[in-house]
């Protein structure tokens, strides 16, 4: 396409280079920030090794394989303990379990109702998408320690979202209805999540906007993966936005 | 599945994936405004009530499936992806910058061979020297399944120009020809073919960069450098292949009568400009195919007949498929060749496009 010469076009050439650069990791705003994330991904990763074994107990065929992806979470959870304690930043737990508190409950009901299809949407592929998108944000402007950690730590996850995506696409006529509607009640969630964790994540130069739109890309991908047709999942979208 | 009404596009996204993409066209709406009112008509009603934040965070989609028979008789099938960037968002840095590279990874997942930067995505790649973001999440971008489709545009213009001077009484072995954005890859490519293919009196070359215009000036062996104000009154053609600033007014009684004047730039808004009698404003880098696509995405780029009409750099990406070419065909700045532009063009012939003309009739490019 054309050269542009325009106004609107010529704000092209100024780039945000602060966008670009990373953090001061050493300032009291940053460990602070810090705190809270850290301990919402160490909560996540104990939440989510929870709900695996939980997971094992509804689909006892594969107990071996959800007791894999487990442990998995369980190693995280202890590398990004390490991050925390490498920048000498104590995770606030309290605020996590509270963060938390919501998706944990609605995980636990299903639970006791026997819903699988409600479960693996919430741990496999809500908080999966939510993780995954996070990691790849902050990859890019996280210290060396925690950037190698994270680095890590993402691919296990599509394994994750892996599973719940073929489960479900395995059982799809049959979770469908039971899917809209776990949807409908868990995804405004993850948003309101989105919207409590952006001023911290911001410190630590994550965006909002990017957050959000990474997080639907993983989420909608998922959702055409199982099998739902490009109507539905915009319906399914609107839940977040 | 839900089964589509009558002139509705087809949804059933979760069948076509299955299909294999062969060609893909990354576009975006002409405004805002516009791009709400597309997203309520395709029923994506949580994006079309949302204000422009909302839209900064809404991911691409695969909006539309057409297939495409060329005149030899071969059929090709291929996706429109909407980025869900609008030119509102060109002050938002990194969230024009995202949605450019979003919506490529998103063709690159489709398994699509060859997909065109549309409209404002191939100057955001350019600008934002996106080169260097290869990576997007897991996905590493592969360069060779991208075209800005910059030669087509180049060489289609220059037909433009070709065809439709002598409609005028222009002779253009006698006219001075003024390209303004002569440095950028389109404009340069324009000089080089008018200059090397046929014989244009004088080209008078305007952009804002000096020495990119003496490195041009020396490539092409010719060519006066002049400012927008001294070409203008001077031009019995003038190219436009840079975008208009909005607040630039042309004054029309400086102009030659009769002038032609091809808006090869993006957005088209020279028509409100220069209307005036004696000058005549023609829409560059545009085809038109010679049957119709069962498509709607061309409405959102308000062509005449959205059926067939379409801008060049998204045939170039049919044209690639048709030919089997899966390479980067246009790529980088200034790496557009004479022999590039003739093989575009002939496949461009064969295949069944035309250019669009001054009367409104396409006529067949004889090459």
């Amino acid at each position: 396409m054309p050269t542009p010469v325009s106004p609107e076009v010529a704000v092209l050439d100024e780039r945000d280079a602060s966008a670009e650069q990373l953090p001061d990791f050493t300032t009291e705003a940053y460990k602070d920030a810090y705190s809270r994330i850290n301990a919402i991904v160490i909560e996540g990763e104990q939440e989510a090794y929870d709900n695996y074994m939980a997971l094992g107990t509804l689909i006892p065929e594969n107990k071996d394989e959800l007791a894999k992806l487990a442990k998995m979470e369980m190693k995280h959870m202890k590398g990004f303990t390490s991050c925390g304690r490498n920048l000498g930043v104590t995770a606030d737990m309290p605020f996590a379990k509270e963060f938390f508190g919501p998706l944990h409950q609605n995980f636990q009901k299903a639970l006791k109702e026997d819903k699988v299809v409600t479960c693996l949407l919430i741990q496999a592929l809500l908080i999966e998408a939510f993780a995954i998108s996070a990691y790849h944000i902050y990859i890019p402007v996280a210290d060396p320690f925690a950037r190698k950690i994270t680095e890590g730590v993402v691919k296990d996850e599509y394994l994750h979202l892996n599973y719940g995506e073929l489960w479900l696409k395995n059982n799809f006529e049959a979770s469908k209805e039971e899917l809209f509607a776990a949807n409908k009640e868990n995804l405004p969630l993850i948003r309101s999540m989105l919207d409590q964790v952006a001023s911290d994540a911001a410190t630590l130069h994550m965006e909002k906007e990017d957050l959000i739109e990474d997080f639907l890309i993983g989420y909608q991908e998922a959702l055409s993966e199982i099998g739902f047709n490009m109507r539905e999942i915009a319906r399914m979208a609107a839940a977040a936005l | 599945m839900n089964s589509p009404n009558q002139g509705e596009i087809e949804f059933n996204a979760y069948t076509y994936d299955r299909r294999q993409y062969m060609f893909g066209l990354i576009g975006h709406s002409t405004s805002f405004e516009a791009a709400r009112r597309k997203a309520s008509d395709l029923g994506f009603d949580h994006i079309a009530g949302g204000d422009l934040d909302v839209w900064c965070s809404a991911p691409p989609q695969l909006v539309e499936n057409v297939e495409v028979t060329s005149a030899t008789g071969k059929t090709i099938s291929g996706a429109y992806i909407d980025s869900c960037f609008v030119p509102e968002m060109l002050s938002r840095f990194k969230t024009a910058r995202r949605k450019v590279l979003n919506a490529m990874e998103l063709a690159q997942k489709k398994g699509i061979n060859i997909t065109a930067l549309g409209g404002f995505t191939s100057i955001i790649f350019e600008n934002f020297n996106l080169l260097q973001h290869q990576h997007v999440r897991s996905t590493t971008l592969e360069w060779e399944r991208f075209t800005t489709g910059n030669t087509h545009t180049a060489w289609v213009i220059s037909r433009q120009v070709e065809n439709n001077a002598p409609l005028l009484g222009i002779d253009l072995s006698k006219a001075k020809v003024a390209v303004v954005g002569a440095t950028g890859d389109i404009g340069s490519a324009v000089c080089r073919w008018l200059s090397n293919r046929t014989g244009v009196a004088e080209l008078l070359l305007v952009a804002r960069q000096q020495q990119p215009l003496k490195d041009l000036q020396s490539e092409l062996g010719g060519g006066r450098i002049l400012t927008l104000e001294e070409a203008l009154p001077e031009a019995e053609v003038v190219v436009w292949v840079a975008s208009m600033p909005r607040t630039l007014e042309i004054d029309s009684a400086t102009l030659r009568k009769p002038c032609l004047m091809i808006d090869g730039g993006y957005p088209k808004n020279l028509d409100a400009k220069v209307a005036c009698e004696g000058v005549h404003v023609l829409k560059g880098g545009i085809v038109e195919f010679g049957s119709d696509i069962g498509w709607t995405m061309m409405e959102i780029a308000e062509m005449e007949k959205p059926q067939r009409q379409m801008f060049a750099c998204f045939a170039e990406a049919m044209l690639l498929e048709f030919e089997q070419c899966h390479t980067n065909f246009s790529w980088g700045r200034n790496n557009i060749t004479l022999e590039k532009m003739d093989f575009i063009g002939a496949a461009s012939v064969r295949h069944g496009f035309s250019t669009l003309n001054l009367q409104g009739q396409p006529q067949a490019v004889v090459v």
